[in-house]
């Protein structure tokens, strides 16, 4: 027999173990699909939304403010401006305290340092510097959207908010 | 002797203990192959072992002792199960009412966690243990795999555990741990994600994490160890009965 | 079964009326129980079982009395917004938490271990010889191996972390490099250097014949205890903020066993 022959030729029995086996294999297949769904988490709700943070006037220029509700602390410069740091470390997610004497952001889990202006690593193993959150200005009240935190690899003027 | 008394000869020849037993009085060759080829937990054993593999200094009874400790972690584990609610509003509270008001319920807290460590240390120490014996060359190369995939699991219930108490201590470990999982190329953020429920550690992580912990990775230990003390057998018994004389005096 | 070799069995094992048995099959490997003499093996009802109920009789017997000394510990309800110092790992990932001090997570936290993982799972196909099968250490020579691994990696890795904490590229060389070059590649090269070294040494003095066996004894050993190194130096060594103290003097009251 020839190969060709070999092919066109599928026994009434072979094509029913291969029936069968195909059945079974997307039977497995569809239930790991659903169950891949089926775990995805629902991330909306709670912490995640557009949190109020309070008046533009009620943080002082060069001040740094931890709102809890949202996580974040609220950095207001010399000029004015805004910029939100999400408290999650880059580095393994630990809360970050925000240490006075030391005018930075120190983890203390593995010890990373971020300033407090720019939210750069300035020490230890954070491979990029404090998350931000877009803020927005609007009737002189300051607006978080906690849901849309923002990755980046360096510190840049656009990131500030003005009111 | 035990078997003279009349009245266990009495019960051994009831028809009763007959039809549970299909084997007489374990006493001779034949009666004592058949008590461990007709009982579903003995027959994990081989019908007879090499005298060196029983010897305390080549195995130092690590393997045993990690499953002892399985059993032990299970059996408390179910206890356990009786008083605590995997919710953030209850969980830290019934740790506590455990260990204040349950009877023996710190004892039984303080075995599960000490359990866990012992179970951890054995299993890595039977691992070191095997390697060095060599004892995960051809037959027994398959059996090495489910060994490496048991330590895995072992890890993985022992560390989902660790965030059911719901303190500081289990809250700061696991988003480390969950954290370094982050890291890993394309599959690694959603991976994190699937096992919290989200983005941080919270309700949905606490739950995910009690039904990987009581159900998931238990279910999948029995049968992974079961297949791993079965496979000891067919694969010859340990290796330590492989040792011919000449190897020895080498 | 060709028609030949059945006609030699047939000459060699000729059938007759007079026997109750027959051949019914040629075993090629060695049985297990040949040569080893009638003596060396015993039925393991009941001497295994009462091994074993002694065993687990321990076990318990350990346990209780330990939980009867010393509590599980149990800190304050977990608070999202406020991260103990220092945050540590359950013990068995300190070694881990310990690497990711002194390199980009991604190493310390995926690819070493990942690749500690494959390596094991690779063990058994890697070595395919039979030689010293239930025999400690196989030889004289791999006792040797292990012995003076094990010397080597408990003396150079805790060095490695230590050296590495008073000097670290990443700060030294901050703005010097990119983080790549500091966070990754340097540390992550001498790691692998260091892991490799005995591996090399074993392969260049045994001239060629250094058995696959021994070149894994040497990396396993070293890579087992570097692991053991490693997570000791988390757990006791390090306190508040992850620096490094003494154990017995760490600051703020902090106990390494709390984190029990």
């Amino acid at each position: 027999m020839t190969e060709n022959q070999n092919k066109t030729k599928l026994s009434r029995h072979q094509f029913l173990g291969i029936a069968w086996f195909g059945a079974l294999a997307t039977l497995v297949g569809e239930f790991f699909a659903g169950l891949l769904v089926f775990i995805q988490p629902n991330l909306e709700g709670g912490f995640g939304g557009i949190v109020r943070a309070g008046k533009v006037e009620e943080f002082l220029p060069g001040s740094v403010n931890l709102v809890q509700a949202g996580r974040f602390y609220l950095v207001r410069n010399g000029e004015g401006g805004f910029i939100a740091y999400w408290q999650r470390c880059t580095h393994l997610g630990c809360s970050v305290p925000y240490e006075e004497e030391q005018a930075a952001f120190r983890c203390p889990c593995h010890g990373s340092v971020f300033d407090e202006h720019t939210g750069e690593v300035t020490g230890g193993p954070a491979p990029r510097p404090m998350d931000i959150f877009p803020i927005e200005i609007t009737d002189g009240e300051v607006f978080v959207d906690t849901g849309n935190p923002q990755e980046r690899s360096a510190f840049s003027d656009d990131q500030i908010a003005y009111g | 002797m035990l078997r003279n008394n009349p009245l266990v000869q009495k019960l051994v020849n009831s028809s009763v203990w007959k039809s549970i037993f299909r084997h007489g009085w374990p006493d001779n060759p034949l009666d004592r192959s058949l008590i461990m080829t007709q009982n579903v937990f003995l027959h994990l054993h081989s019908v007879k072992v090499s005298k060196k593999s029983l010897k305390a200094t080549y195995s130092f009874g690590l393997g045993l002792l990690t499953t002892f400790s399985f059993l032990e972690l299970t059996l408390t584990g179910i206890l356990l199960m009786f008083y605590y609610v995997p919710s953030v509003e209850r969980a830290f509270v019934d740790i506590v009412e455990l260990q204040t008001t349950v009877p023996f319920g710190q004892l039984l807290r303080n075995m599960h966690r000490w359990g866990a460590h012992l179970m951890v240390i054995a299993a890595v120490l039977h691992m070191v243990r095997v390697f060095f014996t060599g004892a995960y060359k051809k037959p027994r190369e398959f059996n090495w795999i489910v060994g490496v995939i048991l330590l895995l699991l072992t890890l993985g219930a022992s560390f989902t555990g660790y965030l059911l108490p719901w303190d500081q201590l289990s809250f700061w470990a696991i988003t480390v741990g969950t954290s370094i999982a982050g890291y890993a190329p394309v599959i690694g953020p959603p991976m994190q994600k699937i096992l919290l429920g989200g983005a941080e550690v919270g309700q949905e992580s606490l739950v995910r994490f009690y039904a990987l912990h009581v159900m998931v990775i238990p279910t999948f230990l029995l049968l992974l160890i079961s297949i791993h003390l079965w496979r000891v057998r067919k694969d010859g018994g340990m290796a330590a009965s492989e040792i011919s004389d000449e190897n020895e005096a080498a | 079964m060709t028609e030949e070799k059945d006609k030699d069995e047939k000459e060699a094992f000729e059938k007759s009326s007079g026997k109750t048995y027959s051949l019914v099959e040629m075993v090629k490997a060695p049985l297990t129980m040949v040569d080893k003499g009638p003596d060396d093996s015993i039925f393991s009802f009941p001497i295994v079982a009462i091994w074993e109920a002694i065993l687990f009789l321990g076990m318990m017997v350990f346990l209780i009395g330990f939980s009867l000394i010393k509590d599980a510990p149990l800190e304050e309800l977990a608070n999202p917004l406020i991260t103990t110092d220092p945050a540590k790992a359950p013990w068995y990932f300190m070694g881990l938490q310990e690497l990711l001090e002194h390199m980009h997570p991604f190493f310390a936290g995926v690819a070493l271990p990942g690749a500690l993982v494959v390596f094991l799972l690779l063990i058994p196909y890697l070595d395919q010889s039979k030689a010293g099968i239930g025999r400690w250490f196989t030889s004289e020579r791999g006792k040797l191996i292990t012995k003076w691994s094990s010397i080597y990696a408990m003396i150079v890795f805790p060095a490695f972390a230590v050296i590495d904490y008073f000097f670290p590229p990443r700060e030294i060389f901050r703005d010097v490099f990119p983080s790549w070059v500091t966070q990754s590649l340097i540390p992550v090269t001498i790691l692998v250097v260091l892991a490799f070294l005995p591996v090399f040494y074993v392969w260049k003095k045994g001239e060629g014949k250094a058995t696959a066996r021994e070149l894994i004894i040497a990396l396993f050993t070293v890579m087992i205890v570097a692991g053991f190194a490693l997570t000791i130096i988390g757990f006791f060594f390090r306190g508040p903020g992850f620096e490094m103290f003494w154990p017995w003097d760490m600051p703020a009251g902090y106990s390494p066993l709390d984190n029990l």
